[in-house]
């Protein structure tokens, strides 16, 4: 006879991970379909989580469904491991599943991120989670996301070009800091969330998965390993990333990493690397400590190919 | 650094993964390496396709299976059986001389909603041993080069078929189970026939 306890569960006071398995079900479908179209923005319904939207729920909800006991995290705010929402999203990941913490890049098996890539090369056993605040590269030329997503079907992207030159016109060079807009596999053009351009040619060709999730927006997509990520530029006007190869941290002594800019009361600038726990193992290692080797995409202010 | 102090919450215990989220969590594990890495083999945690559709379908799913067993089980989980015209996952048991026609009308997406392309989980045999099935040499994204790999057991023409339907960004995703080894080949996988 069918009683009311073998129709339902024991009690739990949450599921594993936080997310009930029909969201991780929809999410393992929408993530696999981002990977299947890389760079294309995929729709999901974006749950409820403890934290307000904008603050990385969707980042949130991509790492609550990778996550297992033995992952281990990492959760970088603007290059830093340990401001509040970095602090508290990795205790509130750690809650939930059990899963080991981290500040270093190469212990981490999961790396939720806001803003900054790790300056560390990522492995290919490792998964990076972008929180994306603007999911959509054609929002500043078209307000109407039906419109912008008859663009991306169309692969319309010359207003994006014209935003760039029009940059070029009145400054005299791109002044796009950020969410440089990025073709992804020669197909999609995808912002690839407020890195710096420092940050963009890392995820190009890169050993890792990328996935970028905009929890408010309601999308994600993502970068799959040894995929081609091109900023968008002209013939004649090369790339370029920030000049940081001749500053060095006034902490660490690292020269020719991308740093943050502490302006001084004399009017004066300095500088700390912004990669904040890069630079705790560079003062570890000049105190004398043994530490391994480690590889970094850029090697003296210069991208390594 | 590396090492964290332990938390204040320390005794607040995290829930328990139960079986099924084990079995869900490691099935999705093996099919997001499989698909982002076409061509290289990941491993299910039970032989066949039946925790892939575990890890995925739910009553949000139109399911189209072939096998019987596979259907029921879809219809269990609350999806919604449909003919394979409207299904955006598909459970395909293909018999090496099989008719693929029917295949033609597998969803492959449109411009505006690529994510609409159905997912396809088939059995066949991944060759390992020299001259063991088709072979095939696969580039695209996830691969750094070129990948060759051999899968014996489809219809002939499968792959022509695919190649067909997958006009980029639209066509289907596709896992090929063989025991608990699975391999995806996303529709952004450039397959030429050796």
């Amino acid at each position: 006879m069918t009683s009311l306890a073998s129709l339902t569960k024991p009690w739990e006071a949450f599921s594993y991970g936080f997310l009930d398995a029909s969201a991780k079900r929809e999410l393992r479908r929408k993530m696999l379909k981002a990977v299947a179209v890389p760079g294309c923005q995929m729709p999901y319904a974006s749950r409820e989580v403890p934290i307000a939207r904008g603050w990385g729920t969707g980042g949130l909800q991509v790492t609550l469904t990778l996550l297992k006991p033995t992952s281990v995290v990492k959760v970088i705010d603007q290059g830093a491991d340990d401001s509040v929402n970095a602090a508290s999203i990795r205790k509130f990941l750690s809650r939930v599943s059990g899963a080991g913490k981290t500040w270093d890049t190469g212990e981490a098996t999961i790396l939720q991120s806001r803003h900054r890539v790790p300056e560390e090369v990522l492995r290919e056993d490792q998964i990076l989670v972008l929180q994306v605040p603007n999911p959509e590269p054609l929002r500043p030329v078209e307000p109407n996301m039906s419109v912008a997503r008859q663009m991306h079907a169309d692969a319309d992207y010359g207003r994006l070009w014209l935003t760039l030159y029009e940059q070029m016109v009145r400054s005299g060079r791109i002044m796009q800091g950020a969410a440089y807009p990025s073709l992804v596999n020669g197909r999609h053009v995808m912002t690839p969330s407020p890195i710096p351009r420092w940050d963009v040619p890392k995820l190009h060709m890169a050993r890792h998965l990328t996935f970028l999730s905009a929890g408010r927006e309601k999308r994600l997509y993502a970068v799959p390993p040894y995929t081609r990520v091109e900023p968008l530029v002209f013939s004649d006007v090369p790339y370029k990333v920030e000049e940081h190869h001749d500053l060095t941290c006034h902490r660490s002594g690292l020269t020719g990493y991308f740093m943050n800019e502490i302006p001084q009361n004399d009017g004066s600038s300095s500088f700390e690397v912004s990669d904040s726990h890069f630079g705790i193992k560079a003062i570890r290692r000049s105190e004398g400590e043994a530490l391994a080797p480690i590889d970094t995409w850029y090697k003296n202010g210069e991208l390594q190919p | 650094m590396g090492a964290l102090p332990p938390s204040s919450h320390a005794l607040i215990t995290a829930p328990l993964r139960g079986a099924d989220e084990i079995r869900d969590n490691t099935a999705f594990e093996a099919i997001l390496w499989a698909l982002s890495r076409p061509g290289e083999i990941r491993h299910l945690p039970e032989p066949g396709p039946r925790t892939i559709l575990l890890a995925l379908v739910d009553r949000e799913c139109r399911v189209h299976a072939d096998d019987a067993v596979i259907g029921e089980l879809a219809a269990w989980t609350g999806a919604t059986l449909t003919p394979l015209a409207g299904a955006d996952h598909v459970f395909l048991s293909l018999e090496p001389g099989a008719d693929i026609a029917r295949l033609n009308t597998l969803k492959v997406g449109s411009a505006l909603y690529p994510d609409d392309g159905a997912t396809v989980v088939v059995e066949a045999r991944l060759g390992r041993a020299e001259g063991d099935g088709q072979r095939l040499s696969l580039s695209g994204p996830g691969i750094e080069t070129t990948r060759e790999i051999a899968v014996a057991g489809l219809p002939a023409g499968f792959f022509a078929l695919r190649d067909r339907l997958c006009r980029y960004p639209l066509g289907f995703d596709l896992f090929i189970v063989d025991g608990s080894d699975v391999i995806g080949l996303p529709r952004s996988t450039l397959i030429e026939v050796l």
